[in-house]
């Protein structure tokens, strides 16, 4: 029961919060309400049991990305927007997207592959559950490779950005 | 969850907020006192015994001020952005034990908000988040001073985070627990300075620099910016600013007594007393550098941040690993 209505509350801000990025004109407000977003989400990775992923999600994504985000959105000063595309082909590429979307979900539910989603009992959840440790050991020896392959992708963007900031424009 | 549980948190809870409260002018009240005695001055006098009633004269001043908002200004965010930075400190401090677990009427009762498993990883999250109310504020304003006290702020907290999350992980590795109260139950016969105490430098360095204090005090730089982020706030919300600043540096002063020196481990006094004393200690460390040490300039400061704190925190990280490995610990 606490965890229905939890969930509903955390659900209900995050869709707030999202169609707010959306629809927000100053892209300071549309920071904001993206971190509302995250947290909203984060909330409801406590309710499945992840709080690490909750702690990170907030440490790294509200805490330190999207500080980053504002900053340079206040250092480059937007004022309104400066579109990309004219508002005839923004509307034409938003109504394409949106089609395929929908054909896809209605393609899944009728295909049967809804009875996926259907309601089964949840499943006993193994001792450790989402727990730092239980992570950390899953981390370093079941994903381990793809672990190390991100931590190297991740090393080549910091010398790219460091590369590309130390180029002398003449 | 059963009613004595609701009662019990939330008596803690109270417990907490109004020792913040009540603990936040006598702190200023002894700022002011010890910097003007370290300056040969006397420091306030005037009111009440040893001038102890000052900090509430001036809070009583700042209710009566005008309440400004900036005519350019982003109202709500103008309005939003000084109650930031006070709630993630009251989050943060609901894990800090303060006590041992005591008998209140039969019940086992732990001094401490809650004892979450994540707990030095939430404390590290909301301090993060608390850099947004400062960011804010000074874009809010719509000024130039604050917004560039805001941007520095927000450069510097994202900057020393790093080095002050990596600094408590060589401690986490030794206890193996991201929980305070754990970490504070390990160190009853070894205070963790002792083993970590390259950690505790970088981590007080870092927590000094997060709370926006002299020398590390550049978000409000008065020589440079008037008064940064917070030039273009009066009365209460320049008043909760204010706050927050106080509440942030008890926050990092009791995740270092938890931390490296001991939690309320101490011989013969009660524990909260050995508590009280040690985060009194550790608000006069505070006040004993803001008098003693002149600002750093900005691009000393990043680059301490970057090239001599996060590249020693790592260092330390890896050679507590090496050791721990050695030993075949945990």
């Amino acid at each position: 029961m606490t965890e229905a209505i939890l969930f509903s509350l955390f659900s209900i801000t995050a869709v707030f919060f999202a169609v707010n990025v959306i629809f927000r004109r100053n892209a300071v407000h549309c920071a904001l309400h993206l971190v509302g977003v995250l947290l909203s989400i984060s909330g409801l990775f406590v309710l499945l049991n992840a709080q690490f992923i909750a702690a990170i999600q907030i440490l790294v994504y509200a805490g330190a990305i999207m500080v980053l985000f504002l900053f340079v959105v206040m250092l480059l000063n937007v004022r309104g927007e400066s579109p990309l595309l004219t508002p005839g082909a923004a509307k034409g590429f938003g109504f394409f997207f949106a089609a395929l979307a929908f054909v896809e979900l209605l393609w899944v539910a009728l295909s049967g592959g809804g009875s996926e989603g259907t309601a089964r009992p949840p499943a006993a959840l193994p001792p450790g559950f989402g727990s730092p440790a239980e992570i950390g050991r899953i981390l370093y020896s079941t994903w381990l490779f793809p672990f190390e392959v991100t931590s190297i992708l991740l090393l080549i963007a910091v010398i790219g950005a460091v590369v590309l900031a130390k180029r002398k424009f003449a | 969850m059963d009613i004595a549980f609701l009662i019990e948190s939330a008596v803690k809870v109270l417990i907490v907020f109004g020792f913040v409260l009540a603990g936040v002018p006598l702190v200023v009240w002894m700022e002011r006192k010890v910097i003007g005695h370290m300056q040969d001055r006397i420091g306030p006098q005037r009111v009440g015994p040893f001038g102890l009633l000052q900090t509430i004269a001036d809070g009583m001043k700042l209710f009566f001020k005008e309440d400004l908002v900036p005519a350019g200004a982003d109202r709500v965010v103008f309005i939003m952005a000084p109650a930031l930075p006070v709630i993630t400190a009251f989050l943060a401090l609901c894990v800090i034990p303060f006590g041992d677990t005591v008998n209140v009427f039969g019940r086992q009762v732990p001094l401490q908000v809650t004892d979450v498993n994540i707990a030095i990883l939430w404390i590290l999250g909301t301090t993060s988040m608390g850099v947004y109310g400062i960011v804010l504020g000074g874009w809010a304003s719509n000024s130039k001073y604050p917004l560039l006290g805001g941007l520095r702020s927000s450069a510097q907290m994202i900057s020393y985070e790093l080095a002050q999350g990596i600094s408590l992980v060589s401690v986490i590795l030794m206890t193996g627990t991201l929980s305070l109260a754990a970490i504070v139950r390990q160190q009853e016969h070894l205070w963790f300075i002792v083993p970590q105490f390259f950690a505790f430098v970088i981590y007080i360095l870092c927590g000094i620099a997060e709370t926006n204090r002299a020398p590390f005090d550049l978000a409000e730089a008065e020589t440079e910016l008037v008064a940064g982020f917070h030039t273009e706030y009066s009365s209460m919300k320049f008043a909760l600013y204010f706050l927050a600043e106080y509440a942030n540096m008890m926050v990092v002063s009791g995740i270092a007594i938890s931390v490296f020196f001991g939690g309320w481990h101490g011989p013969v006094l009660p524990p909260v007393v050995w508590f009280l004393i040690k985060l009194s200690l550790f608000l006069f460390f505070y006040v004993w550098l803001r008098a003693t040490f002149p600002r750093l300039r900005y691009d000393q400061l990043m680059a301490f941040g970057w090239k001599v704190l996060l590249p020693a925190s790592l260092l330390n990280l890896a050679v507590t690993a090496v050791v721990l490995a050695l030993q075949g610990a945990k």
